[in-house]
């Protein structure tokens, strides 16, 4: 039996008691100045309370009250150390407890990470047929009015849409006619709204929901009708595949994992944004080869030249700006063009537009 | 000034009031070790790191011979979480679908759902104090809060739109509101707090660093407001992308040209201003506040010197210069990793992941260096510089306590850890 001093807390009052410890063959006895003994602890309830390194505060295990018992003395520390299982004074106990937490702490991010990468995209395949046509075109607009405020970097309003000036009509009525021809043929639950917009950057993009904005640099870059016809097909074909929409569910559910669950520790939603970049790009490969392969059936069911998308990417392959990639978001430019001649059917029947409506077209963003 | 009935049992083990025994070095193992998993754990360890954090800052706190016990647990602070999260989806899906919703209800709804996340925070910041308090024992005794944390929360809100719109000035008194609130509901055991400090002392104290800052930038805005031209205005806003605008305004309205020269100017000085002033302003606040704490008969006072808060600042400047030369170092080689990926034509997918993952990197070893730096340094120093400045008086309220309140949930903590208002 060892003997020494400590004090101790009845957690019912603030009153600091100095007592003597015994420790006993299966307890450790606190007995006061009295000889009254205030705590009789069995070794195996012990538990070390969080202190400073030179005092060894003691309570117990699942108590509900909040009784306590500190000792100072590095003698009786060590001897409660042998005798109670739970109490380790070197800290191993601590460090070995913490690398088991930390060990699965890392194990849920990795199986976080594998829901990112192979779960989200799933889910989203999952839930975009489960979204009506109603809750898309609303989605569509919601993203329209944030895509035009971001591309219309010189506050052009208005105007920013081409086709508004003075030889506009015309060039508008030629690009709702190569629209139309093409959307009579795909026949989509939300009819597509394209519009021409005023950015240099040879791009088209889909919204969800059916809004393509085909940028002027496009246009400028477009030889024949069919080129621009196989770009927007390209992009009916995202429309079709709901590419838009999942996209948005994807980043929702990205921003959700990365933004609250995981917390955002480094604040700002940079890494947010970063992770869905990388995680998106992932994504984005096989749905850029389903585009073009709608685009080509489309452009061979309409009687037009599949072929000419691969040569308008081709063209402008290695010309699209970093950052405004939505169209040209993809590598390997060559062996897509490959696929699409493969597949592509020569043109036959009549033009898609004829050569005064194309002169209009490509003057449509003529103030 | 010590007190006169501090604890008659053990005289020997209380040398001073109050005081801090924390060692900076353990300090600084524990938060870089932490800065280290939290990078592998994409955040999750937070919770850990938290309740470290707590563990070392309470127990390191001594007074009257005795420190300070933080009782809570990482595994409560995640649970806290995952149901704040159960709390919060459905709110956020709410918000989602509304805003998707064109016309009235879609616009009003951004506006809606800031105010109403704004008044949640302020809830989860009271809930969280709940909880924390809750979890701090002293003798062997819990404190605990009690109030109306939604009561707290439209105050709150309703104090920081005033402060908003006052610039500032009502903002002494929406700090007085708040630490009555909060102290009023706060015990110790059964002895009550309450807070004393007034608003106007803190107003008066802070006037003259108000003025201060606000002189030059009002001197422009009030020049500007004297130049004021409409039809310049229009053309320079029709041609705001040319490159030459500023000249063409020169040679239209060569006052007006002046006046927001001089605005652009004096913002920069306030701004400045402001920064440099910012210590003595935490100074005199960190004072007030502290002098204004009352526990049952104990009372504090605080003389903490403005020069030791600047110090602190002084501190982290230095520390951040030291990482922001060492991590420019390291980072050379990596921009050139990464101009490399994306310098080709034909970028493939792997090179941008990688490419972004590199600047994902080199981002989130920068903002854990700063929240490190800025926790050893800043937070640790205000800390114990805070508690070596107080001299306190009737120490023998907190022998004469008994047990009252129940430990609290932790859902608070986690409200606020997910809406990002949590403090410590």
């Amino acid at each position: 039996m060892t003997d020494g001093t400590g004090i101790f807390y009845d957690g019912v009052t603030s009153e600091r008691r100095d007592v003597t410890i015994m420790l006993l063959a299966r307890t450790l006895r606190a007995v006061d100045a009295q000889q009254r003994i205030v705590a009789e602890w069995p070794y195996e309830e012990l538990e070390s309370m969080s202190a400073p390194d030179s005092v060894l505060r003691l309570g117990r295990r699942d108590s509900p009250d909040t009784a306590r018992l500190e000792v100072r003395d590095a003698d009786l520390m060590a001897a409660i150390d042998i005798k109670a299982e739970g109490i380790d004074r070197t800290g191993g106990l601590a460090r070995r407890q913490r690398a088991v937490v930390t060990a699965w702490i890392v194990a849920a991010t990795v199986s976080l990470l594998l829901v990112a990468w192979f779960g989200v995209p799933v889910i989203a395949e999952r839930l975009v047929p489960l979204v009506p046509a109603g809750l898309e075109r609303r989605l569509g607009d919601a993203v329209e009015m944030q895509t035009r405020a971001t591309l219309d970097t010189g506050g052009a309003g208005e105007d920013f849409e081409c086709g508004r000036g003075p030889r506009g009509p015309a060039g508008r009525a030629a690009f709702d006619k190569l629209v139309a021809r093409l959307d009579a043929a795909a026949g989509l639950r939300n009819p597509v709204r394209a519009f021409v917009v005023r950015r240099p950057e040879a791009n088209a993009i889909a919204l969800p929901g059916g809004t393509i904005f085909v940028f002027a640099g496009l246009i400028n870059q477009a030889r024949t009708p069919d080129e621009l016809a196989g770009v927007i097909a390209h992009e009916m074909g995202h429309v079709a595949h709901h590419d838009g929409t999942r996209s948005v569910l994807q980043g929702a559910g990205l921003s959700f994992l990365f933004g609250m669950l995981l917390g955002d520790f480094v604040g700002g939603g940079a890494v947010v944004i970063a992770a869905r970049t990388v995680l998106q790009s992932s994504y984005t490969r096989e749905v850029e080869t389903a585009a073009d392969t709608y685009s080509v059936d489309l452009m061979n069911s309409i009687g037009a030249d599949g072929s000419a998308l691969a040569a308008i990417l081709t063209r402008i392959g290695g010309a699209t700006e970093p950052g405004m990639k939505i169209l040209m978001d993809h590598p390997d430019t060559r062996q897509r063009a490959d696929r699409i001649r493969a597949h592509a059917q020569t043109a036959r029947g009549t033009p898609l537009l004829d050569a005064g409506d194309w002169a209009a077209l490509k003057r449509i963003c003529e103030r | 000034m010590t007190s006169m009935d501090a604890p008659a049992a053990s005289p020997a083990t209380a040398p001073f009031p109050i005081r801090f025994t924390g060692d900076r070095r353990a300090y600084w193992r524990l938060l870089t070790r932490g800065a280290m998993l939290l990078m592998v754990t994409l955040g999750i360890y937070r919770f850990w790191l938290a309740t470290d954090v707590r563990r070392f800052l309470w127990s390191s706190t001594e007074v009257a011979g005795d420190s300070l016990e933080y009782s809570g647990t990482a595994v409560e602070l995640l649970i806290g979480f995952l149901f704040a999260l159960a709390i919060l989806v459905p709110i956020y899906l709410v918000f989602f679908l509304a805003a998707l919703d064109i016309g009235p209800i879609g616009n009003m709804s951004g506006a809606l759902g800031i105010a109403l996340l704004f008044i949640l925070g302020q809830y989860a910041i009271y809930c969280a104090r709940r909880y924390r308090l809750s979890r701090t024992l002293y003798h062997g005794l819990r404190f605990h809060q009690q109030g109306n944390a939604v009561f707290y929360a439209v105050g709150a809100s309703l104090w920081w739109a005033l402060t908003a719109l006052t610039l500032g000035l009502a903002l002494p008194w929406m700090q007085a509101w708040r630490e009555r609130y909060k102290m009023r509901h706060t015990y110790y055991g059964n002895v009550q707090g309450r807070f004393a400090g007034a608003g106007w002392r803190l107003f008066l104290r802070g006037l003259p660093l108000w003025l201060t800052v606000f002189l030059p930038f009002a001197t422009g805005l009030v020049v500007l407001g004297g130049a004021y031209d409409p039809d310049t205005l229009q053309i320079v806003l029709r041609h705001i992308d040319d490159d030459d605008v500023m000249i063409r305004l020169a040679e239209i309205n060569p006052d007006l040209f002046d006046a927001i020269g001089l605005a652009i100017v004096t913002t920069a000085i306030s701004a400045l201003l402001a920064a440099l002033l910012y210590p003595v302003f935490q100074a005199i606040q960190l004072r007030w506040w502290l002098t204004g704490l009352r526990l049952g008969q104990m009372r504090m006072q605080s003389h903490l010197r403005t020069a030791r808060v600047y110090g602190i600042y002084l501190r982290f400047v230095a520390y951040m210069a030291l990482f922001i030369a060492t991590l420019s170092l390291a980072a050379v080689p990596l921009l050139m990793i990464y101009g490399w990926l994306l310098g080709g034509n034909d970028v493939s997918i792997l090179r941008e992941a990688a490419a972004a993952s590199l600047g994902l990197g080199i981002y989130v070893v920068a903002m854990l260096g700063f929240s490190t730096i800025y926790q050893a340094t800043v937070m640790l120093s205000l800390w114990r510089r805070g508690v070596e400045s107080l001299t306190l008086d009737g120490l023998g309220t907190l022998q004469q306590a008994a047990a009252a309140g129940r430990p609290s949930s932790a859902i608070g903590e986690g409200l606020a850890d997910a809406l990002q208002v949590g403090g410590l």
